[in-house]
């Protein structure tokens, strides 16, 4: 068969509502042709390259539905641009306590997309150590399954144990299960004041010390994060005054109300003492320093490794330093850490297939998983993008997406490798 | 009995000798019990309007052992029902005559405790309080704490996603645990999760959470551990107007203040509280809050002020501050000891657990009223107000003709009510029996249908827990049919690019 070039022979359909939708689902299973669902297509550059033939453009869903600012929760259309929802719930002073990762940066995308895609990505900042992720958040959602039939999940209250929970599916399935057309998600109160404290020049296996120590404190530290000493780092890490090149820094976040968030940073530099003396940085500047660990702003598309692979290896938090640091150093690459070290992000020298077999043995050693989040086309096509489980979880995986998408036709290919024939 | 349960296999039935003998070359000793009086204590859960003997009881306490018992029922087509300390109030671990009961009272053990990574590995059958009571030495705790907690197991906790008191700043049980080891029906041991935040693939750690038993068998849990907060203490206020309990409830929340525990009373419950535990609550109170406040001494005090001034706002008339633990437990006693004190004041009462939006309390009241002089029942109402999760505890007679047929409908109102105000049917309980007929009131068929496709993935002959959550069982073969309505990829009407 011929290479379609694929921007100009694909077919878009931008869809109104949740009946146009299941008629675009039901042709499509009826044709055979799968369908990409994109939203304003901000991470269609991650995962394995797709199968398809049509576009599902979801973005003139873009509605708020409801927001009741006392109950905690807001209804949106899947399509509305997570900027537009962000900027509302915060005029409530309100956020969403997971921290959504912005991957523009990363990806080198105009926009950070929409809130379909926030949570069919998933992918949670710094506070996922103390808030959960985009997961624990999501309270409801309407989706149109691979049946071509408009279902409801879970509901609009935090508490419901009514069915199964298809919502944490939905999550983190990057469209691969059903078109979700609207959710609700839980929304919290903005905290007062924060404060974070910076240690200096930690290695990075002291640094995992420190946030573990952190962590383990009464504090309710709510970041905690690392950013080694790198020569490639200069002018990109996003940390202003408060990262270098030369030296690495250790970030510990805490929130709340100003008098609590004093009290427990002066708390937390005590009880750290002995890893060194912790600067305190407040409110605005700490809330810069956050955003650009969030968003991996060290590997930005526009820095110095932006050509660059980035993995994202999920691991047991107190193995993270030890894992980070010699994967550093036995690949001349570089990496940052979040979550108290459950998080690792890892930007590697450019190699064919992305160093995926050193990555997934050193991260399987360790009971962890890693996603090839930034690659050329090429080195996805011919690499395991998420982490290949083990066979019996694998398939049951698979029967569970058969279950809502039996003919393969949403987001066909995502997220495992078609083997070729 | 108003459920109607799967009809028994007469055939299965018929061999029930040989199933017995092939458990016990399974689980060997004192593992199966078929003799009638020793069944006995596994006849109901905590449900106990209802109960039915089982076929045969198993006890294994190896994951293999498990693992065979369900390997060697797949080939037999015979059904299984699991059960962990059978705390269940919503029947999710009703035995089948023709099935076979599961308990996992057996795997006690917890296996490790890893406070570098802050969590602990555990087997099923360690009860809730035990892992708290396992890591207290080092400060730490296990969040979510259902009023059960010294008897149910951790095991039963993620089948059935508890929740509890405290779930309002923690979570439930699905935001507390990380991993699991289950066995499905056809005998596959399966590791999903483990010490990390997320596991890779689909998030099948959450689906398995609150499944109630329908998709396997957990045979080792791994739960996320937090460091005590530094204080609590709990402010006990009470209102004329069960509306304005509702409005400080919601003025709280909206003044971005997250508590670590909300709950409300009225009336009725307030004084078979007081009669019981004598905790010193106001009794010419119309609704009562029990608000609680975490976290180090400063910010508790600062917070306390706040919620002082908020319940003023809304006219309160009686407000207390806890100025030690043992007031503070003290204050919670009544509340805790809520339903036995409900239980010494009737016969029989009926616990349902509806949830709804937070600022429809009042609202909910008024009709719970109503229907209370409808069905001429008592009813007494403990919530968990912070989110929304109601606890109307229906007072009846079962020795009275009619009378617990009377309290089932009354309840099956109350939880219309909740679907009707935007909320749920179940908010920590549980569907299981009790309420799986009114799960069309909340959920389509094509609703309904989807969520039986994710049992087929797990269970596709459905042996594991059948009868329960689903009101009408499916064939999976049905299930995966697709309705092809024809057509190619082409709409005039869509807009394109």
């Amino acid at each position: 068969m011929a290479t379609k070039s694929r921007s100009s022979l694909v077919d878009t359909l931008r869809v109104r509502d949740a009946k146009d939708v299941e008629q675009v689902v039901r042709a499509a299973i009826a044709s055979e042709q799968p369908l990409e669902i994109i939203g304003h297509g901000s991470k269609r550059l991650i995962g394995q390259p797709m199968a398809t033939n049509a576009l599902l453009d979801l973005s003139a869903l873009n509605a708020v539905t409801s927001y009741e600012p006392n109950e905690l929760i807001i209804t949106v259309q899947a399509g509305a641009p997570l900027a537009d929802v962000l900027s509302l719930i915060d005029s409530k002073n309100q956020q969403f306590a997971f921290e959504p990762i912005n991957t523009a940066r990363l990806m080198g995308t105009p926009n950070l997309g929409t809130i379909g895609g926030m949570i069919g990505a998933g992918l949670a900042g710094p506070r996922r150590i103390r808030a959960g992720g985009a997961r624990d958040h999501l309270l409801g959602a309407h989706a149109v399954s691979g049946f071509g039939d408009s279902f409801k999940a879970g509901g609009r209250v935090v508490k419901n144990v009514t069915g199964y929970d298809l919502c944490k599916l939905l999550a983190g399935s990057w469209g691969t299960l059903a078109v979700m057309t609207e959710v609700t998600l839980k929304v919290m109160p903005r905290p007062e004041s924060e404060r974070t404290l910076v240690l200096r020049g930690l290695d990075d296996v002291a640094a995992n010390r420190a946030m573990t120590a952190a962590l383990g404190s009464p504090f309710d530290v709510s970041g905690a994060a690392h950013v080694p000493k790198s020569a490639f780092q200069a002018a990109v890490n996003g940390l202003g005054d408060h990262g270098s090149p030369r030296e690495a820094v250790t970030l510990l976040r805490l929130e709340g109300i100003t008098a609590s968030a004093t009290h427990r940073a002066a708390a937390l530099a005590r009880l750290l003492a002995p890893f060194g003396t912790a600067e305190i940085v407040e409110d605005a500047a700490s809330a810069v320093i956050w955003s650009s660990v969030r968003d991996v702003q060290a590997f930005a598309a526009e820095g110095a490794l932006g050509a660059w692979p980035v993995w994202r290896i999920v691991c047991p938090p107190a193995s993270g330093g030890a894992l980070g640091e010699r994967l550093a150093r036995d690949t001349g690459g570089d990496v940052t850490y979040d979550w108290g070290g459950g998080l690792v992000w890892a930007a590697l020298p450019p190699k064919p297939d992305a160093q995926a077999a050193l990555v997934r043995q050193r991260v399987n050693a360790v009971g962890g998983h890693a996603m090839l989040v930034r690659a050329p086309e090429e080195v996805r096509r011919s690499v395991d993008v998420f982490h290949p489980q083990p066979s019996g979880l694998a398939a049951l995986g698979e029967r569970v997406r058969h279950g809502f998408d039996p003919k393969n036709i949403l987001n066909r290919g995502r997220m495992t490798r078609e083997t070729p024939l | 009995m108003t459920i109607m349960m799967p009809t028994s296999d007469q055939a299965v039935l018929g061999r029930r000798d040989a199933i017995v003998a092939a458990l016990r070359a399974i689980v060997p000793g004192e593992g199966v019990i078929d003799s009638a009086a020793e069944m006995l204590p596994y006849e109901s859960d905590g449900l106990m309007a209802y109960r039915q003997p089982p076929m045969v009881v198993v006890l294994p306490d190896t994951s293999e052992q498990v693992s065979q018992v369900l390997k060697y029922c797949f080939e037999q087509g015979i059904k299984v029902v699991p059960r962990g300390a059978g705390t269940s109030l919503s029947g999710g671990a009703l035995p089948l005559a023709d099935g076979v009961l599961l308990g996992l009272g057996k795997f006690k053990r917890i296996r490790e405790i890893d406070f570098d990574n802050r969590v602990v590995v555990t087997e099923p059958g360690v009860t809730n309080l035990a892992i708290s009571q396992a890591v207290a030495h080092a400060g730490f705790y296990y969040a979510p704490d259902p009023s059960s907690q010294i008897a149910c197991s951790i095991g039963g906790n993620v089948a059935e996603n508890s929740g509890g008191v405290h779930c309002l700043k923690y979570g439930m049980t699905t935001n507390n645990v990380l991993g699991c080891e289950i066995v499905l029906m056809s005998g596959e041991i399966i590791k999903v999760g483990g010490k990390s935040a997320e596991h890779s693939g689909y998030d099948l750690m959450g689906i398995i959470t609150g499944s109630e038993g329908l998709l396997g068998v957990i045979t080792e849990v791994t739960v996320r551990i937090l460091q005590k907060p530094e204080t609590a203490r709990a402010v006990m206020v009470g209102f004329a107007q069960v509306e304005a309990a509702g409005e400080c409830v919601a003025r709280i929340i909206g003044a971005g203040i997250i508590p670590g525990g909300m709950e409300m009373m009225d009336r009725p419950a307030i004084h078979a509280a007081e009669a019981f535990v004598h905790a010193g609550y106001p009794l010419d109170v119309e609704a009562l809050l029990i608000i609680e406040l975490d976290g180090p001494g400063v910010e508790v005090d600062e917070l306390i002020e706040r919620v002082e001034a908020i319940a003023q706002g809304c006219g309160s008339t009686t407000c207390q501050i806890s100025t030690s633990e043992t007031e503070r437990n003290l204050f919670w006693a009544g509340r805790k000891a809520a339903f036995p004190a409900v239980g010494r004041i009737s016969p029989d009462y009926l616990c349902m657990d509806g949830t709804i939006p937070r600022g429809k309390l009042p609202e909910a009241l008024t009709r719970i009223r109503n229907l209370s002089e409808k069905y001429d029942l008592r009813v007494a109402n403990v919530f968990h107000a912070g989110d929304g999760n109601l606890h109307p505890l229906i007072l009846y007679d079962a020795n009275k003709p009619g009378e617990m047929e009377r309290a089932e409908a009354f309840g099956a109102d109350i939880l219309r009510v909740c679907v009707e105000l935007g909320g749920v049917l179940t908010g920590e309980h549980g569907v299981g029996i009790e309420k799986r007929d009114l799960m069309p009131e909340m959920f389509s068929e094509i609703d309904l249908n989807q969520q039986q496709r994710l049992k087929c993935a797990f269970d596709a002959q459905g042996l594991l827990n059948p009868g329960k959550v689903f009101p009408t069982l499916h064939r999976c073969a049905e299930l995966g049919r697709m309705h092809v309505h024809g057509g190619k990829l082409a709409f005039p009407d869509l807009p394109r690019f």
